[in-house]
């Protein structure tokens, strides 16, 4: 009858050393989540006990199915064959112990027997084996492949890679030699139901007792041992991922991903050494598990490698657990020119798999060096411009309306009398001389649908998005209370802005009373498609493909509406390789724009336009944010592709279709 | 070290300038006004001074929209004392204001005065200079690097055509400050704020605002459009052949 005999050919003082050693890897285990955890409790307090019913659905979908790991092919299947390996082999040893310390001990009977016991044999095989060729893609693409994203900063993190891909072998190969020794000796009759135990015993039978038995014992105190050693040492080693990453995405955020939060001191200086962070924050930091798919998408790293999420990740990381050294958090562990790098095009966020919020650290650093005042002469004049006139080009606000004049039939003044539309124009459009053109297309085709619309002429400041996100928390207040106080004596039903930027803040950072319903000039049109009220005349028929906008796209979810309207125009969509939510970043946000470029071999805008121009038969490249505009007409004159690409807003073509 | 910055309050060159009805003064119920910006650079190289040395530094700014703004920004950059000079000053000269700003320093007994070596409106000349003659201090302009050496200061003057000299002047002085050695640095606005709450702007009256001294200004005018430049294209004879001819035309040759 099968029925499975723990602890065969154990005598009884392996099996007590076993116990002993179980009880010492428990309080070194414990002792290392305790250190962990008082770690993250230095931070500063945050909230994220709320909606625990959504932190459980997303807990099971992306730490227990793993959707987000899994979107990539070969390191999704990859991590979720090492991943249900241990699962079931972890459940396995489990239910062993159960089977034999709990219902076998004190109440005579055994329920891994028979028809379940060979079921649970052929199961762990099995399992065993995907956990074996799991292991196996790991150690090929890190030893053999070496892809760049891999790579670490510091050699001690490497062993710590191969300490833990190490050890997983070593447990996976030795429990299936002390299976195959044993089926080796007993030779059950069920021993076909452990396909890959009874192939290894075939190779031992011909060594036959007691070589065999003296064999198994040695290996399988081996396999505890480095069992227990890798599970003790869990907590100290990147496989504390195993703990840290479910916490993390349990506690992750759910506000939107375009609201930031405020600075948690009073005079907003950011954070200046690393207990100023949120607990959360620490979090962050410790679930990293340096899988490198933040940088692969981040067009700061793309483009200067100066700044990689990774690794601010891991030097942070590294720092919370430094020994007071002396080292500063600013300039010492992060640099200023990595923490203005970034675009804040949240692409890293969007793919990590330990839902990491880097942008929220990395603002809360931006905003120390902002109080410091540690910003360069270019950006410190746009800041200086936007605090004195409201707008980064430093111009009056008097001229903020200019573009109007040409337009024949007047646009309604939004402070003056009601409108249904107010529409929000933002600095780019209002200001920008080459956007002029198309901010007035937008206006015409406003007008020829009938739009009852009105502008706030020069009432309007730019809406701080990007000013916040800089880290200059004091000017962007000012900036929304001066919005809020206008919008505050208009009468209006909807706004609708042009920048994806303001759209952004307005919808999420904005006190609710004001924006009550806030639309992207792209939803407006789909709407007013849909409904009959935006009727066209021709079809263009050009082929075209579409450059999602960072605070449209990945940050409000908007990327069906302005696809819809393309079509709705006549034109054929073809996709860029990267598209949607993998949309790569123009590099002008985050106050990139403003700010001095640093010496690159080729801009994020450069490879964008390479990429679309890369498509077959596609030349033009349509996008709905003024900011792209200007830096994709740009890198199309400096990569030379004039002639072949035109970069086109898609209010162009919907004003040319009408 | 006791350190005093003069900081006034100019037209903003962002907005149109208009003149007003009398013909010649600038309209200032449309100008708006920015702090001067060599005035910018005083108050940046005081309070270098003070961050390397020690002492404190007094601003002292003429009554005008914006003059808060001005003394609590400086205050955020780390200046001790704001003075607030109460008057009308639209439309008044350097002479007077330069008697305004006397007034006040002599009463504070500086050892060193920084104002910026000029501003676009300084019409009947530099501040500076006429707040020297006013106050009997020794005055170097065109100054873009000071520090101080006992009772002192060892200052970089610069020169047209990018010569430099070194010197030292007796304390107390007026220095025209044409740079600071560190570009005026950026203050957070929640800085600027904090600085509201936390420091008080004294206020000073002007007696009387005497602009004796200074130039009358007759009339202000827009400047003239002036015609547009002919541009001579072609290959070098063909350009040299006109070229004569244009001669020829005005009766050069
Ligand atoms: S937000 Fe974008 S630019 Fe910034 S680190 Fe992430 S991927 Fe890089
Ligand atoms: S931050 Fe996230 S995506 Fe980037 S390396 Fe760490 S775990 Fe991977």
């Amino acid at each position: 009858m099968p029925i499975r005999e723990t602890f065969w050919n154990i005598p009884q003082w392996a099996e007590t050393a076993q116990y002993v050693l179980g009880f010492i890897t428990a309080v070194v285990f414990v002792y290392g989540i305790v250190r962990r955890v008082m770690r993250w409790r230095q931070g500063q307090p945050d909230k994220r006990f709320d909606h625990i019913g959504a932190r459980l659905r997303t807990l099971f979908t992306q730490a227990i199915l793993q959707l987000r790991v899994a979107s990539e092919a070969y390191a999704g299947v990859m991590h979720l064959a090492i991943f249900w390996g241990i699962i079931a082999l972890l459940i396995g040893t489990a239910l062993a112990t159960l089977d034999w310390d709990v219902t076998h001990l004190f109440f005579g009977f055994q329920f891994l027997k028979d028809g379940f016991y060979i079921g649970y044999e052929l199961t762990l095989d099995i399992f065993g084996l995907l956990l074996m060729i799991g292991l196996g893609m790991a150690i090929y693409r890190r030893f053999i492949l070496r892809p760049k994203r891999l790579q670490n900063p510091w050699p001690t993190l490497t062993r710590d890679d191969a300490y833990v891909l190490g050890m997983l072998t070593l447990i996976a190969i030795t429990g299936y030699l002390v299976e195959g020794l044993r089926i080796a000796v007993t030779q059950p009759s069920w021993a076909n139901w452990s396909p890959v135990g009874n192939a290894i015993a075939a190779l031992f039978i011909a060594t036959g007792d007691p070589t065999n038995r003296i064999l198994h014992l040695s290996l399988w105190s081996f396999h505890i041992l480095i069992a227990f050693t890798l599970l003790a040492s869990l907590p100290f080693t990147k496989l504390f991922h195993i703990a840290a990453v479910p916490t993390n995405i349990f506690f992750h955020s759910l506000t939107p991903a375009g609201t930031l939060s405020a600075p948690r001191s009073a005079d907003s200086v950011g954070v200046k050494a690393w207990k100023e962070f949120t607990w959360k924050q620490i979090l962050d930091f410790e679930s990293c598990t340096r899988c490198g798919r933040c940088q692969d998408v981040c067009p700061a790293y793309a483009s200067t490698q100066i700044l990689s999420p990774r690794n601010m990740m891991i030097k942070l990381e590294t720092h919370i657990w430094e020994k007071a050294n002396g080292r500063q958090l600013h300039s010492d562990v992060i640099t200023a020119d990595e923490l203005w790098g970034c675009t804040t095009c949240r692409a890293c966020s969007e793919v990590c798999p330990a839902f990491i919020d880097h942008l929220s650290s990395f603002v809360d650093m931006r905003r120390y060096l902002v109080a410091e005042g540690q910003v360069d002469a270019q950006l410190q004049k746009a800041l200086a411009n936007l605090g004195r006139y409201g707008n980064s080009f430093g111009q009056s606000e008097r001229m903020r309306a200019k573009w109007t004049q040409p337009i024949t039939s007047k646009i309604k003044d939004a402070r003056r009398e009601a409108v249904e539309y107010l529409w929000f124009v933002g600095d780019y459009a209002s200001y920008s001389p080459t956007l002029t053109e198309i901010t007035s297309k937008t206006a015409q085709v406003f007008q020829k649908a009938g739009l009852d619309f009105g502008i706030l002429y020069d009432g309007e400041r730019n809406a701080g998005n990007d000013v916040r996100r800089v880290g200059e928390e004091g000017l962007f207040e000012t900036l929304v209370e001066k919005n809020v106080s206008v919008l505050g004596k208009c009468s209006y039903k909807k706004i609708v802005t042009t920048d994806p930027h303001s759209y952004n803040t307005v919808k999420n950072e904005y006190p609710r009373s004001e924006t009550s319903e806030v639309l992207h000039y792209t939803e407006l049109l789909d709407q007013l498609i849909a409904s009959g009220q935006l009727k066209f005349n021709k079809r263009l028929g050009y082929k075209v493909t579409y450059h999602d906008p960072c605070y449209l796209g990945r940050y409000n979810g908007v990327y069906d509406a302005p696809r819809r309207v393309i079509e709705a125009t006549g034109c054929e969509l073809v996709e860029m390789p990267r598209h949607g939510d993998r949309a790569f970043c123009c590099g002008a946000g985050g106050g990139r724009i403003w700010m001095k470029e640093a010496e690159v071999k080729e801009r994020p805008s450069e490879a964008r336009v390479r990429e679309a121009v890369s498509l077959d038969g596609v030349n033009t490249l349509v996008t709905a944010c003024p900011k792209d505009i200007t830096m994709f007409r740009d890198a199309v004159k400096t990569t030379g592709n004039e002639e072949r690409l035109a970069v086109k807003d898609l209010i162009e073509l919907v004003y040319a279709a009408l | 070290m006791n350190i005093v910055v003069l900081a006034k309050l100019v037209p903003d060159l962002v907005e149109e300038l208009t003149i007003d009805a009398n013909g010649n003064a600038l309209d200032s119920s449309f100008a708006r006004l920015i702090i001067n910006e060599f005035d910018d650079h005083a108050i940046e190289q005081g309070i270098l001074l003070k961050e390397r040395g020690g002492g404190s530094v007094t601003i002292i700014a003429p009554d005008a929209e914006g003059a808060d703004d001005v003394l609590f920004t400086a205050a955020a950059k780390g200046a001790d004392r704001l003075i607030k000079i109460k008057g009308d000053f639209s439309n008044v000269n350097n002479h007077a204001l330069a008697r305004a700003f006397a007034k006040v320093v002599s009463g504070i007994k500086p050892d060193l005065v920084l104002t910026g070596v000029q501003a676009h409106n300084d019409l009947d000349g530099a501040l500076g200079p006429l707040l020297a003659e006013l106050l009997e201090m020794p005055y170097i302009g065109y100054v873009s690097a000071v520090s101080i050496n006992g009772d002192k200061v060892l200052i970089k003057k610069e020169y047209p055509g990018g010569l430099l000299a070194e010197m030292d002047v007796q304390l107390p002085a007026i220095l025209g400050i044409q740079a600071a050695e560190e570009p005026p640095r950026y203050v957070a606005v929640s800085k600027v704020r904090q600085a509201m709450k936390t420091s008080s702007i004294e206020e000073q009256d002007a007696s009387n605002l005497d602009p004796c001294g200074g130039s009358a200004i007759g009339r202000m005018f827009q400047p003239e459009a002036s015609s547009h430049a002919t541009m001579i294209t072609g290959s070098p004879d063909e350009v040299a052949e006109k070229l004569v001819g244009v001669f020829k035309e005005l009766g050069i040759v």
